[in-house]
């Protein structure tokens, strides 16, 4: 019996020198290039599924093709009619699920999608330019704002796109099956070529005043490492 | 040593040049040289170069005409690629650039002899010619392949270009960077649009470059009001070759340093069409000898280039661009022996000379020697884009031209030349208001009006014949001709003469073959109107068509593991897979005698909640599922409509209200559909949710007598004794340390064996904790491959290797699966309707007589000469030594012990025993239950 706790590993290749964190293997690497490409699979994902019209969906508060952090500075997609994805911490994937009030709604699916999915963060002014070599979505801001959330073809690959920028700097988020990740992830570098673009390691999740603190309280108590 | 650039001018205000940088490059095999900023052409030219290439059909000489990318006589090969536009293309040090359509050499082209008997290959000829009979095409195809036109392909692949694609959503697109195209993105832009300004040559400016002072000063201006302008993207080099509905654009830029070429695939708001205008040609005899030229022509070599254009010249003017024309001329040193107006009624007739300009005859019969001739005869609307928008130009006499009508569709606008004429100052002006209007999003109401036109003359051919389609080679005989034959409409012509169907598309050629065409029908040119302009409006490569091909693929968290290990990659779908790790044979070998794992991550996952999965499983299988116990698994088969096999695959039960539904890997996705379709459109009020699961596990199979053993060593949580965890069960634990794993006892193998599905970020550890605590009991990855032989050893089916587009349940040997008394499920009626008509085929075992010959899949069974049936697995079986097959037979043959003739794809016949039960290999089942 293997007597060390496992590592996971997401689908891309660590980009430089590895280090484990949270119990995932992740990219050490930290940039500071203008336009940054991060693997960010590592992030807690879980899927809701309920009517669209329901009260978990009210509970929610957040339509289909938006995302907005909650109280608990959980990011919530509205990805899909009836469907939401959850983004929290390494490791949160219990404690979001265990938040998701399932009683009042007829039918409710809450599915830990953490390891089915790969999750990428593109960040820099030049994102929306680096995007749209793979993406035939209007990235402008008139059409999808900072927390705009759509389903496109992303390369030709079917990816769940959301506008997440990170302290006024633009930024996506944006999620494929796992087993295309290293694809993705691979395609996003080659488009972003021209602004410069780099890969980036796997840092406390941005945007979050809060979520950076829940982050640093489990690593100070040792639970996320 | 290059020959001296007699025809270079002193700077010019307006020069491209940078005389600092002297460029070398060979043309013919010659040395020349040139500056940076100097065309392919004008290099040439400065060198007293006249003759650039052969003409399509004829093979004779042509020069500069229009010194722009339409000119049809500067067509050449550099290196490798051919076709490239020498009037537009820049100079680079070190090009070699020879000539197109050529041989063997410029100066002596054999092909010429075609010219003589020019008059018997008049419009029609190969049609008429070469029909019939029909046995002798392959040896005309040779001939005529001969005598193709154009550069010539290396063959080898350019690994070095590259071509992209991005998209925009601009507010407003214009085409065209004229004086009206920069006036109108200023104003668009100012209005706060997101404006994306597109011009085909390298600079903007349109003929604001080759002007006056007065023209090179406001051209400054605009520029940098462009410049400073925020919202404006300027592409150079770039050109709108399309407009689709919704002002869909295809915009292809060339301007990049690190692609070839990347084509833009915009949705815009607005399309602000502003190319200007196109000089026409004039027809007369010899219009195609090197030294003719048109006024634009002259201006732009003088000014842009600083090429003396010739030593005397002969001018047909009908403008004031040719009066300019004129002045530029004598300005250059050119002695201007005629000027030939044709406002007050004078013409040419001819040129004269073989190779080249040697003079001209007038109309009234004067000859004048010179070695150039200079027309200025009128223009032509590049309406193509307004045309794609579904607009049709119509004919205004006074302006000699066909125009924009006044209903263009909604967001799509005309300004400057192409709309009417006015100075410089109302061009601008005029595209300023139509710039404001496109970002304003007006409808027609709101559109500024179009510019007025001044007089013209409508002059389009002289008394003479000449060339209409420089690019074709068509002459204005061949076009009178065609219309005899009853050719006479403008569609009619251009298809049987080939007329406009060149690179310029028309733009040179179009007013003129329509006006030679009315003057042979008597029926007026506003009548027979243009032909309609189509995309692309320039030409495209195929690479910028491409662009950047992606091709997403997949891999299982295992996949750093296989390539380690040195697997045969197999491309399965959008999966990379390991076919096998170098011996198939013996990875087989290696289940059947001891344990090894396979990644089966690919196989489709779907999660199933809610308390109406059993009906929904019921109505997509062909079997019962009402009584699956928790913790039960099942196998299923789905038909689709028509009864034919869709997917396999098992289900399992995991709570009251949870399934987990596996299908084939390449049917995952169309599963999920097929599901979704029934319960979206059939049963809305069934609580179901389904949810793709495939890849948030990765899935390994474990399989062989020693797989139980394997498996204690890594397993919490699970009792796996045969009683406790009996065939056809699943169980949720711990496997390697890693929680939520997944466990299906299920045999595909035929062999005792479990199905893992562990996270999928846990995938590899699992996987290398398996090989590494079994490597004692002889645990080794075995690939697809294997997995393949060992299926086909025991006999079970592969859904879309087994079976076909047109294989029902009952053929696939599935008949005890399919429950006709269930009430109803999809594909019922026509199973219902098979199972009376009785079985025509049937799968079945079969193993060669001579069990050293493996037969080819697809390989038929027949009887005689008529097929009966035909083989669909066949493989050597390392567990019997034989070789063992799964195949198709008439009803009739499929009795057990009937031998069957196996028809090899090399013409032998052998003879194939059918197998009493479809299992080669343990029949029983005693080994996958053990």
């Amino acid at each position: 019996m293997p007597d060390t706790e496992p590592i996971a590993r997401s689908p891309i290749r660590i980009a430089g020198p590895a280090q484990i964190r949270f119990g995932w293997e992740v990219s050490a690497v930290r940039s500071t290039a203008a336009l940054r490409l991060g693997d960010r699979t590592p992030l807690a994902k879980v899927l809701v599924r309920a009517a669209p019209e329901g009260r978990l969906a009210a509970a929610l508060g957040v339509p289909f093709g938006l995302a907005a952090r909650d109280d608990h500075a959980t990011l919530v997609i509205g990805s899909g009619p009836g469907e939401w994805l959850l983004v929290g911490p390494p490791g949160s994937s219990a404690e979001l699920a265990g938040r998701i009030e399932t009683a009042d709604d007829a039918l409710v699916s809450v599915l830990d999608f953490t390891h089915g999915r790969a999750l990428l963060r593109l960040t820099g002014p030049d994102g929306a330019r680096a995007l749209a070599m793979l993406c035939p979505v209007d990235l402008a801001d008139r059409t999808t704002p900072d927390g705009a959330a759509f389903r496109s073809a992303v390369a030709g690959l079917a990816t769940d796109v959301v506008r997440d920028d990170v302290d006024g700097t633009r930024s996506y988020l944006l999620h494929c099956e796992r087993s295309s990740g290293q694809f993705l992830f691979d395609a996003l570098l080659d488009a972003g070529g021209e602004y410069g673009i780099e890969p980036d390691g796997f840092g406390y999740p941005e945007n979050s005043v809060q979520l950076f603190e829940q982050v640093a309280a489990a690593e100070a108590d040792g639970s996320a490492e | 040593m290059s020959p001296l650039a007699t025809h270079r001018l002193d700077p010019q205000p307006g020069e491209l040049l940078d005389r600092s940088r002297p460029l070398s490059f060979t043309f013919e095999g010659n040395p020349y040289t040139g500056f940076a900023g100097d065309s392919i052409a004008s290099a040439l030219a400065a060198a007293g170069v006249r003759v650039f290439s052969r003409s399509f059909k004829y093979h004779r000489p042509r020069g500069i005409l229009t010194a722009s990318h339409l000119d049809p006589g500067c067509t050449v090969q550099v290196g490798d690629e051919p076709n490239v536009r020498a009037a537009a293309r820049g100079l680079a040090e070190g090009m070699a650039v020879h000539a197109q359509n050529a041989w063997p050499s410029l100066r002596l082209d054999v092909r010429a002899a075609n010219g003589v008997v020019g008059r018997f290959l008049t419009a029609g000829f190969y049609y008429k010619t070469f029909m019939a009979p029909q046995r002798l095409w392959p040896a005309y195809e040779r001939v005529l392949g001969t005598f193709a036109p154009g550069g010539r392909m290396s063959g080898a692949v350019d690994t070095l270009a590259e071509y992209d694609q991005r998209y925009a959503h601009p507010d407003v697109v214009v085409a065209g960077g004229g004086p009206a195209g920069m006036g109108a993105a200023l104003a668009a832009a100012q209005a706060g649009a997101e404006v994306m300004l597109v011009e085909q040559e390298h600079e903007l400016g349109g003929h604001l470059r080759w002007g006056g002072p007065a023209e090179l000063v406001l051209l400054q201006d605009l520029r940098a009001a462009v410049a400073a302008a925020p919202g404006i993207e300027v592409l150079l080099d770039s050109v709108v070759v399309g407009r689709f509905d919704g002002n869909w654009l295809s915009i292809v830029q060339r301007d990049l340093p690190h692609v070839e070429e990347r084509l833009i695939k915009a949705r815009a708001a607005a399309l602000v069409v502003a190319p200007g205008l196109v000089e026409r040609p004039y027809v007369f005899a010899g219009n195609d000898l090197p030294g003719v030229m048109l006024g634009t022509a002259v201006r732009r070599l003088i000014n842009l280039y600083a090429v003396r254009p010739g030593t005397q010249a002969v001018v047909l003017t009908a403008n004031p661009e040719g009066d300019a024309g004129v002045a530029d001329l004598q300005r250059a040193g050119v002695e201007v022996a005629a000027v030939l107006d044709a406002r007050r009624g004078e013409d040419l007739r001819r040129a004269l000379g073989r190779g080249g300009v040697t003079g001209v005859e007038t109309a009234d019969g004067r000859r004048v020697a010179c070695d150039t001739v200079v027309t200025s005869i009128g223009w032509t609307a590049p309406t193509s884009l307004l045309n794609m928008a579904g607009d049709r130009p119509w004919y205004d006499p006074s302006a000699a031209r066909f125009r924009p009508s006044d209903d263009l569709p909604e967001g799509v606008l005309a300004a400057g030349g192409i709309s009417g004429d006015g100075t410089v100052e109302e061009l601008v002006e005029h595209g300023r208001s139509v710039g404001a209007a496109a970002a304003a999003g007006h409808g027609a109401a709101g559109r500024p009006a179009a510019l007025p036109v001044r007089a013209h003359p409508e002059r389009f051919r002289a008394s003479t014949h000449g060339i209409v389609d420089y690019s074709e080679d068509v002459s204005s005989k061949d076009i009178i001709a065609a219309a005899a034959e009853g050719y006479d409409s403008s569609e009619l012509v251009k298809r049987y003469t080939t007329a406009t169907m060149g690179p310029s598309q028309g733009k040179l050629e179009t007013v003129n073959t329509v006006a030679v065409l009315a003057e042979a029908t008597g029926r007026p040119i506003a009548d027979l109107g243009t032909t309609v302009w189509r995309p692309p409006y320039a030409p495209i490569s195929l690479g910028a068509l491409a662009g950047r091909v992606h091709e997403p693929v997949r891999h299982s968290p295992m996949q750093p593991w296989h390539e380690a290990h040195g697997a045969a990659q197999l491309i399965a779908g959008a999966w990379i897979r390991p076919d096998h790790y170098g011996d198939p044979q013996a990875e087989a070998r290696g289940v059947r005698e001891a344990v090894g794992i396979i990644d089966v991550t690919p196989l489709g996952k779907l999660d199933l909640r809610g308390p109406d999965v059993p009906k929904l499983l019921n109505l997509v299988y062909v079997n019962k599922w009402s009584k699956l116990a928790e913790g039960s698994v099942r196998y299923g088969v789905m038909c689709a409509e028509d009864g034919v096999v869709m997917d396999d695959g098992v289900t399992g039960r995991l709570g009251s209200e949870r399934y987990l539904m596996s299908t084939t890997s390449s049917g995952a996705a169309t599963v999920w559909e097929h599901l979704e379709n029934w319960l979206q459109t059939e049963h809305p009020d069934w609580q179901v949710h389904v949810t793709p699961l495939t890849t948030y596990y990765a899935s390994i199979n474990v399989a062989g007598p020693r797989s139980r053993e394997l498996l204690a060593r890594v397993t919490e949580g699970i009792d796996l004794s045969p009683e406790a965890f009996p065939y056809m069960r699943v169980r949720t634990g711990r496997i390697a340390g890693v929680d939520e794993c997944l466990m299906w006892r299920i045999g595909f193998t035929g062999e005792l064996s479990y199905e893992l599905h562990v996270p999928a970020s846990y995938g590899l550890q699992a996987w290398e904790a398996l090989l590494s605590v079994g490597a004692d009991l002889g645990c080794a990855a075995f690939g697809v491959e294997a997995q393949r032989i060992l299926r086909l050893e025991k006999g079970h089916l592969i859904v879309g290797q087994d079976t076909d587009g047109l294989t029902r349940a009952y053929d696939a040997a599935l008949g005890p699966m399919v429950k006709l008394d269930k009430d109803d499920f999809v594909g019922r009626p026509e199973l219902f309707w098979q199972e009376q008509l009785g079985e025509q085929t049937r799968l079945v075992a079969l193993q060669p007589v001579d069990g050293t010959i493996v037969p080819a899949e697809a390989s038929q069974i027949v009887r005689r000469n008529a097929i009966v049936g035909r083989i669909t697995s066949s493989r050597m079986s390392p567990t019997l030594g034989r070789s063992v097959c799964l195949g198709y037979v008439e009803v009739g043959l499929a009795e057990p012990g009937t031998v069957v003739t196996v028809l090899l794809p090399d013409g032998r016949r052998i003879a194939a025993a059918v197998q009493p039960q479809l299992a080669h290999v343990d029949p029983e089942g005693e080994r996958l239950r053990a």
